[in-house]
């Protein structure tokens, strides 16, 4: 925890590559995890004369992210060259944006503890990602692999408006969901499909002006985001407290070590000397376009997140979890609008019993026979006490496999429940005649004797006694003996 | 505007290029006389970002099209190894 | 006369005749070559094996009556940074001294589209930087009217390959003048074409934004059937233009009757050697006599010109030759201790000095703190100076200048101070800068005895108007007899 004397001041800029077809600069296939070397050409290895061709359905995807977090739309803009020297970077030049972005001014509204924040969304640019060094101890040099070379990235800066790691946190998971919405970017942390900079100053509390920031390269997740910020505020905080001064500075996080390390000075900042890139012609959108891909915009997981709390009295655990994944959004919502039936049980249903098989069979909502109208048929026999919650669970797994319907399943296993009271009586007595030492257990204060016996009447009927009831006569005898 | 000079060195060391000294003295003059060439510029009144709307780009499609085969890209490198291209050993 | 003296117009309906074959064609330019390779050094690479063999092909499908492009079977040499499959690709440079491109450059598969003949890839300036073919790393190209003098450059092979008949035709670059002043210099004919006609696709670049290959040949006709191949838009090329060309050869139209020159005073004043405004003037005059009138017109910022093109160039150039880093292709220096290492010993050791000096101008007018004053003011004055050709268009068809303000240079003379070989190129370099097509078209042969170039401007994609007016010229004065191939 952060001396509270203090506040920290956080920015982030995320990159994350688009699952486009092909990269953004050549007709190359954009996939991860092949062979080395393998899914390249003259272009992405910036071959002598070879000239870039900007894929549309990158700018298309940058722009549908810069509706989705409220930007400006700069319909003319440009690309530019950002000189560094790199074995990764076959051209020795990265094309990027630099001072008119596809898109700026924006924001997006994030939870915190139920709470919504607005973050500052400076802007989005596109730009090309750069191969992959391999290292390998055994050898002397290192291995370059292009594959990587001219993946579409777009990179969103934020502003400075994070107050805490969690803050961070909520940041990424919204972007990492909002991208995954938008069908723009598979959000794949272990394949890298997401990284992130951070910007880390502190200052004392009541302070308006900004300390110096500190920017950490190399995190790679998320939660390692949140070690990197926490440690490097510490460390700030740390060289103040000893009558230090924070220079700024680029450093490296080493999630393993916990720790982060000079990497340069701002004496030794790169100049990239920046200027517009020759081989692309300006960009220029047709008012149309940007306004048609606004209308193709979902409503985004965070807004849905904070409806489903607003709406249906979720915790934001469950909402999160449900609007995760997209079709178990939409099956939520679905099953809700075919009947009467509580929201918070059909939230059980998905999170619980359909997310543990989809776990165990790998298998997506669309691969099962389930449908809302079933859904919402089950749970509802289940509220109106027709059959018990273990029988409904048998009625769902067969739902999940087989195109049957609700009552017929019901009927065909005899799940349905035995309300019927005398027939109940009857079995309850049987029980208690047979149990005596449950009943002088439960009489010297051990009360789980009754859920033994209640567990003994509906063995007796073979789950159909409806539960409810034959508790109740149980406990009425029970008082009265 | 006034005479720019230019530091050699750090010029040199952004653009991966080194001089010993005989040459870096030659350099420094040839250089030195083609800056105050070319700095002899009108006055322009900064007309903003350096765009041309009026020839507005035509973007592809994204649609793959054959990529080169492995050994064809690596031909010409000076080091391959394991079907990747060889560098001395990077630190970061 | 020779096979190899003959123009490509004249060669393709001779082919068409049967009056030769196309092996014929392409044995007589080599047996040329043969001759005067030794002195004139215009070619880095000859593939003569492969120029035999399609000729070969060309003649059988004549032979079988197929319809053929009419440069099918002409001998052509292509400038040595056009990226030639299979063909070493060198850009005269020790840097790229080993590299052979997996893919062609969109102007030259043109060019074997239309079956023509590759003699082989011609010497130049290292990477088209120099106005010599001095700064080549292989060797040094000499004028073929006098051997003692340079070529001019930097596409200082192409020319003299079709001035002294080791090619019909070429392919040249042209980034400040590079076809049009050794055009000029070797007494042929040269176009520079509008910015984004010609695909820069597989052209090693030098300048993105002021490259265009071009054709160089002997007549008008020549420059425009080559031309008329190696234009249109290409999806490779995102600065390639869209839009449809004509046949500019078939096209041709001698008449002169209406065309306005415009005389910019700029291009005439000191500087020009008296002799060369004079001839071009003749020129001009000729052109008058015959119909065409002749206004004087003024582009007030030509003074500047050539400093923002040095900045423009050399920023660019810095880019684009940073990819030379012993890494991917090419040149890697044979000891190195580090990555950092390696790639100052590979640059340093593979590039030549006018790279060298180009390359830390153009780092220098992009680095922190100097970008706007160098590199920015540079782009707005190219505007300025683009508006003002277009003002100058709205009173007149062409603009006629001189080529160069001298005819070819001894070997040697320049080649140690770099701003009177940059002085050289003040009249080509504003073409460039905005982008408009331009050629060099020879007004005949000076006092000592070389050829002197004058230079036609046009407005962009206005090659027909200037292949007109050029051809115009050269039918008043009965063809051009210009170039060495008698020599």
């Amino acid at each position: 925890m952060l001396n509270d004397n203090y506040e920290m001041v956080v920015g982030l800029e995320v990159h994350a590559e688009l699952s486009t077809d092909t990269k953004i600069y050549c007709g190359c296939k954009n996939q991860f995890g092949l062979e080395v070397n393998t899914q390249c050409c003259p272009i992405c290895t910036g071959m002598p004369g070879t000239l870039p061709t900007l894929n549309e359905k990158v700018v298309e995807y940058a722009v549908k992210m810069g509706h989705a977090l409220n930007c400006t739309i700069n319909r003319i803009c440009k690309q530019d060259r950002k000189n560094y020297f790199y074995p990764d970077l076959p051209k020795a030049y990265q094309i990027s944006q630099f001072d008119i972005p596809l898109c700026e001014h924006g924001y997006v509204d994030i939870l915190v503890d139920g709470e919504e924040k607005r973050i500052g969304v400076t802007r989005i640019h596109i730009e090309e990602d750069a191969g992959k060094l391999i290292h390998d101890d055994s050898f002397a040099g290192s291995l370059v692999d292009f594959n990587r070379c001219g993946v579409p990235l777009i990179e969103i800066v934020s502003e400075p408006d994070f107050r805490s790691s969690a803050e961070a946190k909520a940041y990424l998971d919204t972007i990492r969901s909002i991208l995954i919405y938008l069908g723009i970017s598979d959000g794949k942390m272990q394949e890298g499909s997401i990284r992130c900079d951070v910007n880390v100053s502190v200052r004392k509390k009541g302070d308006t002006e900004f300390g110096t920031r500190c920017e950490m390269k190399n995190v790679n997740s998320f939660s390692g985001a949140v070690r990197a910020i926490e440690y490097e505020a510490a460390r700030q905080v740390e060289v103040l407290e000893n009558g230090g001064t924070v220079s700024q500075e680029t450093r490296r996080w080493d999630d393993a070590k916990g720790q982060n390390f000079l990497l340069r000075s701002k004496e030794d900042a790169h100049d990239y000397r920046y200027f517009p890139e020759p081989d692309l012609p300006t960009i220029v959108l047709e008012q149309e376009y940007v306004d048609r891909l606004k209308e193709q915009i979902p409503e985004l997981p965070n807004k849905k997140i904070a409806r489903y709390m607003k709406d249906y009295g979720l915790n934001q655990g469950d909402a999160t979890l449900l609007v995760e994944q997209m079709e178990k959004a939409a099956l939520f919502e679905e099953t809700l609008a075919c009947g009467k039936v509580s929201a918070k049980n059909v939230s059980n249903w998905i999170l619980v019993d359909l997310s543990k098989y989809m776990n165990e069979t790998k298998k997506s909502i669309a691969d099962t026979k389930l449908t809302p109208q079933k859904l919402c048929q089950l749970i509802q026999k289940v509220e109106q006490g027709v059959i018990s919650n273990t029988a409904g669970k048998t009625v769902f797994e067969v739902l999940l496999v087989e195109d049957r319907e609700v009552d017929e399943v019901i009927e065909e296993k005899g799940l349905k429940q035995i309300s019927d009271s005398s027939a109940l009586e009857a079995v309850v007595n049987e029980v208690l005649s047979n149990n005596q030492k449950s009943i002088d257990d439960y009489k010297n204060g051990k009360t789980n004797a009754l859920g033994y016996l209640v567990g003994q009447c509906m063995k007796a009927t073979k789950g159909q006694g409806n539960p409810a009831m034959m508790k109740e006569m149980i406990l009425a005898y029970l008082e009265n003996h | 505007m006034t005479a720019m000079k230019m530091d050699i060195a750090h010029v040199a060391k952004l653009a991966k290029l080194q001089f010993d000294e005989q040459e870096a003295q030659k350099f420094e003059g040839q250089m030195q006389s083609i800056i105050d060439m070319v700095e002899n510029l009108p006055p322009l009144s900064d007309s903003g970002a350096l765009i041309d709307p009026e020839n507005p780009m035509i973007m592809r499609e994204d649609k793959v099209t054959d990529h080169c085969k492995r050994d064809e890209l690596l031909k010409n490198a000076p080091q391959v190894q394991a079907g990747c291209v060889v560098v001395p050993k990077v630190v970061e | 006369m020779e096979l190899y003296q003959k123009t490509a117009a004249e060669l393709s309906k001779m082919l068409r005749n049967k009056e030769c074959s196309a092996v014929e064609v392409t044995k007589s330019v080599f047996d040329r070559i043969r001759q005067k390779e030794d002195t004139v050094g215009a070619y880095v690479t000859l593939t003569e094996d492969k120029a035999l063999e399609k000729a070969g092909e060309v003649d059988q499908k004549l032979a079988a009556g197929e319809e053929l492009s009419p440069l099918a079977g002409i001998p052509v040499g292509v400038k040595d940074n056009i990226c030639t499959q299979g063909i070493l690709t060198s850009c005269a440079s020790k840097m790229l001294y080993n590299f052979v491109p997996p893919y062609n450059a969109t102007a030259y598969d043109k060019l074997l589209k239309q079956d023509m003949v590759i003699t082989g890839k011609c010497n130049m300036d290292e990477f088209a930087m120099g106005s010599s073919t001095e700064t080549s790393y292989f060797k040094k190209t000499a004028n073929p009217h006098d051997p003692s003098r340079v070529p001019g450059g930097s596409s200082g092979g192409s020319a003299a390959a079709v001035s002294a008949g080791e090619a019909i035709v070429a392919l040249g670059s042209d980034t400040g003048g590079s076809i049009r002043q050794p055009a000029g210099f070797c007494g042929i004919v040269g176009l520079k074409p509008t910015y984004g006609s010609v695909s820069r696709y597989g052209l090693v670049a030098f300048a993105s934004s002021l490259d265009q290959i071009g054709p160089m040949g002997k007549s008008v006709a020549d420059t425009a059937m080559l031309y008329t191949a190696i234009c249109g838009r290409d999806p490779m090329d995102a600065t390639s233009a869209a839009r449809e060309y004509p046949d500019f050869y078939q096209n041709l139209n001698s008449n002169v009757k209406g065309l306005t020159i415009g005389i910019p005073k700029e291009y005439f004043g000191e500087g020009i050697e008296p002799e060369v405004k004079q001839m071009v003037m003749d020129a001009v005059k000729l052109l008058e006599q015959n119909g065409a009138t002749v206004k004087e017109i003024s582009l007030p910022s030509t003074g500047y010109a050539l400093n923002a093109y040095y900045i423009i160039a050399s920023a660019e150039a810095s880019s684009n030759l940073a990819r030379y880093d012993g890494v991917k292709y090419g040149y890697r220096t044979s000891e190195y201790t580090s990555l950092e290492d390696m790639y100052l010993k590979t640059r340093s050791e593979g590039f030549g000095d006018e790279v060298k000096r180009r390359i830390m101008l153009g780092t220098f007018v992009l680095s922190s703190g100097y970008y706007d004053a160098y590199y920015k003011r540079a782009k707005l004055l190219q505007k300025q100076i683009a508006a003002e050709f277009a003002a100058a268009f709205e009173g007149c068809d062409v603009i006629a200048t001189p080529t160069t303000p001298y005819s070819a240079f001894k070997l040697g003379e320049n080649i140690d101070d770099p701003l009177k070989m940059y002085a050289g190129d003040i009249c080509t370099v504003t073409v460039n800068i905005a982008g408009l097509p331009a050629m060099s078209l020879p007004c005949g042969m000076d006092s000592k005895g070389m050829p002197v170039g004058m230079q036609l401007i046009g407005p962009k994609f206005s090659e027909q108007t200037l292949f007109d007016a050029a051809f115009g010229y050269e039918s008043l004065v009965g063809g051009f007899t210009t170039s060495a191939v008698e020599k």
